[in-house]
């Protein structure tokens, strides 16, 4: 894994509808080692020649786009009302400093002092309705000189990878997974293959859908991250899946009952090939294999996914490790995909 | 002086109650363009000024410390548990990026449950629920981590529309820029009394650093210069001054009434603006302390307002603090 890549473009600011800056990027890096083209949605779809003609037409995706949330309102004071763009617990959202807007502006989603809060509103958790943003201005005319409604309002958080692997920052999810494709899309593949770097997964699954009709594919592979909860609050299965013990291959989620006979071919190559691969202990979650694997006919289709703790969080933390067996079993899975 | 500049960078170090000393060596290297008689006592930077042993004994203080956590415990599988270091908000906790102060620094995150864990988002976690991921096994976290290193959220500080600033450690970085400030405007002056300016620790765990200083200082009149509630819509005007609108000057029982009304005169003669706070009893701030030291000292307190106390968002409005730091240093060129 490049990290000087997952760094840049997790920093990039690109939440559903808004992924212009990650697709411009991922466009700079990709154009001389493939055809690529960009749909209506705003889909990458890049056709990559490999050293053979492949059996199957087999597509890869990542998604560009990331939580964040959205202007709502001007008020009287100043301050922006929003909406969660994504699922956002909105317990992650107070409290820290935000950029507003295509201009970057600096602000904060601050909260009533600590002090000032009767008992029971300390226990109380703050819902989207009531959290605001704050640009520094002075009221609502000042306010709205510098922000229209629907501007996009974005964690700032530093990103992080420690001489141990230990990686922490905003949008891992899914810019992990975008990361991946770039490098491999850099490399030399022995076949044909399609990628698409996707909008709109965090909204429902809407930019896969349309991707997955261009391309067509018989087979198809979902690079994502995945919620990690190995962590003191959580035991036994209700971890999901942990960090440094692989890539995550699920055999069900809540959009997609995968492919049994490739959800056992990823365990195969993995023991094969001594790739950490793990499952989910639960049935949770989704991701774009469930718009991809109900296109036109049916696609079969697998997600490998790197284990992520504090997913949809200002900052995720995951092990480069697991991004290493991630992107191996891809590579193994895709070349094995082509001739099935 | 740079009044923006000097904030911005006083914001940006560290120096949670205890472990002040990264903030408390950064203020007494901007206090030394001021005088050469300060130093580092107890923790707590002292600077001395105008005419040494001449009545009144004037105390300008304001706080270096900052909110933040402790390490309390390193857990089998590497995660810190922590408790609180002053007044913490746990609503805002979850997901925030901190540094730990060990051997080293040391980057982490505090744990969030995720949502498929949770079925109630309205839920406050426990400050005994609050965990620490450094990503680090328990072997390698004891290393460099320590039970009692501090934990600070980590620093930031953004300039926001117009003349207002957003940091971690506003309270009371903004006041102890303008102290310096209020320095920085006398410095040519001669003060006609004793003047001691001091920064001090502990102001978030009950005045502590102060209260020791005042013992060796003795002052006749304490000046508390800290920050106040500004007024946000989810607040109440009854507890809140605006931002924008000058120096907060206190109006309390413990707070001596003629020393606030000649702060509220100076500040109309100077067409400086002002708020006036009315408290109703005790102020939470040093003032508390300095009013009862010893034998007993005339105390005020001058606060900067400020937006998300004790949040990693605060935000201030520059012009508030110059006009702080306008106010103490038009009271010091006349007090006798």
């Amino acid at each position: 894994m490049d990290k000087e890549l997952l760094k840049e473009l997790c920093l990039i600011n690109g939440t559903s509808g808004d992924e212009d800056k990650v697709r411009e990027y991922i466009i700079s890096k990709i154009k001389d080692f493939c055809e690529y083209k960009v749909d209506p949605l705003g889909n990458i779809i890049a056709e990559k020649k490999g050293a053979d003609r492949a059996k199957n037409k087999v597509m890869i995706s990542a998604h560009m786009d990331e939580v964040g949330m959205i202007v709502t309102s001007v008020k009287a004071d100043g301050t922006l009302t929003l909406s969660a763009v994504g699922g956002i617990d909105p317990r992650v959202a107070i409290g820290r400093p935000v950029v507003v807007g295509e201009s970057g502006l600096c602000g904060v989603i601050g909260s009533k002092a600590v002090h000032n809060m009767t008992d029971e509103e300390k226990k109380t958790a703050p819902k989207f309705s009531t959290i605001y943003a704050d640009i520094g201005a002075a009221d609502k005319a000042e306010a709205e000189k510098y922000v229209q409604l629907g501007d996009r309002v974005y964690f700032k958080s530093g990103f992080e990878i420690t001489e141990n692997g230990f990686v922490s920052g905003k949008a891992i999810d899914d810019r992990f997974g975008c990361a991946a494709m770039i490098e491999m899309i850099r490399s030399e593949l022995p076949y044909d293959c399609t990628f698409t770097f996707v909008v709109q997964e965090e909204v429902g699954l809407r930019g896969s859908r349309t991707a997955a009709f261009t391309v067509d594919p018989d087979l198809a592979i979902v690079l994502e991250s995945t919620t990690a909860a190995d962590i003191p609050l959580a035991e036994g299965e209700k971890r999901c899946c942990e960090l440094g013990k692989g890539a995550v291959v699920s055999y069900m989620d809540r959009s997609t009952i995968y492919d049994k006979e490739l959800y056992r071919l990823s365990a195969e190559i993995a023991s094969e090939k001594g790739i950490g691969r793990q499952t989910k202990t639960m049935v949770a979650g989704g991701n774009d294999s469930g718009a991809i694997h109900i296109s036109k006919g049916g696609v079969r289709t697998i997600a490998i996914s790197a284990p992520c703790r504090y997913l949809h969080s200002p900052v995720c933390a995951a092990r480069l490790s697991d991004l290493k067996d991630c992107e191996k079993l891809a590579a193994a899975m895709l070349e094995k995909m082509c001739q099935l | 002086m740079d009044l923006e500049k000097t904030i911005m960078s006083l914001c940006l170090a560290k120096g949670v109650s205890g472990d002040e000393s990264e903030a408390a060596e950064l203020a007494i290297s901007m206090l030394k363009e001021y005088t050469d008689d300060c130093y580092i006592k107890n923790g707590n930077v002292i600077g001395h000024f105008g005419a040494k042993g001449k009545k009144p004994h004037v105390l300008i203080d304001a706080h270096i410390d900052q909110i933040g956590l402790v390490v309390t415990h390193i857990t089998e599988e590497g995660f810190l548990k922590v408790s609180n270091c002053g007044g913490i908000d746990r609503r805002i906790l979850a997901a925030q990026q901190v540094i730990v102060m060990g051997k080293v620094p040391v980057n982490g995150v505090i744990c969030s449950v995720p949502p498929h864990l949770e079925t109630d988002e309205s839920k406050v976690p426990e400050m005994s629920d609050i965990c620490i991921d450094v990503g680090m096994s328990k072997e390698q976290a004891e290393q460099v981590i320590s039970l009692g290193d501090k934990i600070v959220f980590t620093p930031h500080c953004e300039k926001l529309l117009g003349d207002r600033i957003s940091g971690t450690s506003l309270d009371d970085r903004c006041g102890v820029a303008a102290v310096l400030r209020a320095m920085d405007i006398v410095k040519e002056k001669t003060l006609q009394c004793e003047v001691t300016v001091l920064l001090s620790t502990q102001e978030e765990v009950g005045e502590r650093g102060a209260k020791i200083a005042a013992f060796d200082i003795e002052p006749d009149i304490a000046l508390a210069v800290d920050v106040s509630f500004a007024l946000t819509s989810d607040d109440s005007e009854l507890k809140c001054g605006k931002m924008g609108k000058g120096c907060m000057i206190g109006f309390a029982p413990s707070l001596d009434r003629e020393l606030s009304k000649q702060f509220k005169e100076i500040a109309e003669r100077n067409e400086l603006p002002y708020q006036i706070e009315v408290m109703n009893g005790s102020t939470g701030t040093n003032a508390d302390r300095f009013s009862v030291n010893k034998g007993g000292a005339k105390a005020v307190t001058l606060s900067v307002p400020l937006k998300y106390m004790h949040t990693p968002a605060e935000v201030i409005s520059v012009s508030d603090v110059e006009n702080t730091a306008r106010l103490i240093a038009a009271y010091l060129e006349e007090v006798k």
